[in-house]
């Protein structure tokens, strides 16, 4: 049939998949993600800048305003509020998609495993959603490896790495780092170890709970 | 023997899975409580040089955190805090989550049953 494949030998599963179908699931949820994170990332910001304005503290927005150095326009003001909020909803999107295409890898697994376990739910709707630990540390751990080298990247292209001195404090956590692209690259390494980790563990708490409610 | 139905049946399953909004909210707040207190912990123990404050910039985040500061005290109130707030994150995400594929899939229903009545 046309559009359909034969996945990976695995043992026992030699399961052929209608690759058109997986693609455009995955599509939908990708698209559908880049909607929850831009409202997610967009409101975030939004609601910052206001708990900032109104915080009632002689010096508003003195350090959220450093955000400006990555979003163009952005202040910490009634305006600046918008555009961050403009901003905010563009990188979480971005963010989502660059997040989904690496996890969703992990569909395929799943699917194999679901067909291998032989069991046949008939609710659509009504499966609950497992985490692969391991797909989610290696795109999350990208994404926020990818951050933090491009941002280090950025403060030294700008010319401010010698006046970054809040960048400078990841060096409590990150041994290593600097504003530089050599200490970018290091801190990358070292964030996106910490961040698999903190997945792996985050997904064993979630399958743990989930299990537990649905019963498994 | 797996059909083709179930094969594509199990990859909409898999797709439209829902996500379970109370274990994404236990979860997500106790990494984000966890990492604070790392966090915290991690300048305590490192402490600061003579004459410095030790976490000086963690602690503003006692600023949208009242009570929290950089000391084992301030460390536990700011994770309790901080599982509230990620409790609260996970579980709203849960339902967008959710809730966007509800009415992704009751889009297509509908469009789909508008294309048949339009049929006959």
């Amino acid at each position: 049939m046309s559009g359909q494949t034969t996945l990976s030998p695995d043992p026992g599963q030699g399961v052929q998949l209608n690759r058109k179908l997986l693609d455009a699931a995955i599509r939908v949820n990708t698209w559908l993600l880049a909607g929850v994170f831009a409202c997610v990332g967009g409101f975030a910001i939004f609601f910052a800048t206001y708990l900032s304005l109104y915080r009632g503290l002689p010096n508003p927005g003195n350090y959220l305003n450093l955000l400006g150095v990555f979003m163009p326009g952005y202040v910490v003001s009634h305006a600046g509020a918008w555009i961050g909020m403009f901003w905010g909803a563009i990188i979480g999107a971005l963010l989502a998609v660059l997040f989904y295409r690496i996890y969703a890898r992990s569909i395929e697994s799943q699917v194999r495993d679901y067909l291998a376990s032989g069991s046949r739910d008939e609710d659509l709707l009504g499966i609950t959603l497992y985490f692969d630990g391991n797909y989610l540390g290696l795109a999350l751990g990208a994404i926020v490896a990818l951050g933090l080298f491009v941002t280090t990247s950025w403060l030294v292209l700008r010319g401010t790495a010698g006046e970054s001195m809040n960048a400078l404090l990841l060096t409590n956590y990150l041994p290593g780092y600097s504003v530089s692209y050599t200490g970018g690259l290091l801190g990358a390494v070292e964030v996106f170890g910490i961040t698999y980790l903190v997945c792996r563990l985050f997904s064993w708490i979630y399958n743990r709970v989930a299990a537990l409610r649905s019963g498994g | 023997m797996t059909s083709n139905t179930d094969t594509d049946k199990a990859i909409l399953m898999a797709a439209f899975a829902k996500m379970d909004a109370v274990a994404l909210a236990i979860a997500l707040g106790s990494i984000w409580a966890f990492l604070l207190l790392v966090a915290t912990a991690a300048l305590i123990l490192k402490g600061a040089p003579e004459g410095h404050v030790v976490g000086q910039h963690l602690g503003l985040i006692g600023i949208y955190l009242p009570g929290y500061e950089v000391s084992w005290s301030g460390a536990l109130i700011g994770a309790g805090y901080t599982w509230l707030i990620g409790a609260a994150l996970g579980f709203v995400l849960a339902l967008l989550w959710n809730l966007t594929h509800y009415l992704y899939v009751t889009a297509i229903v509908v469009r789909s049953a508008w294309w048949r009545m339009m049929a006959d």
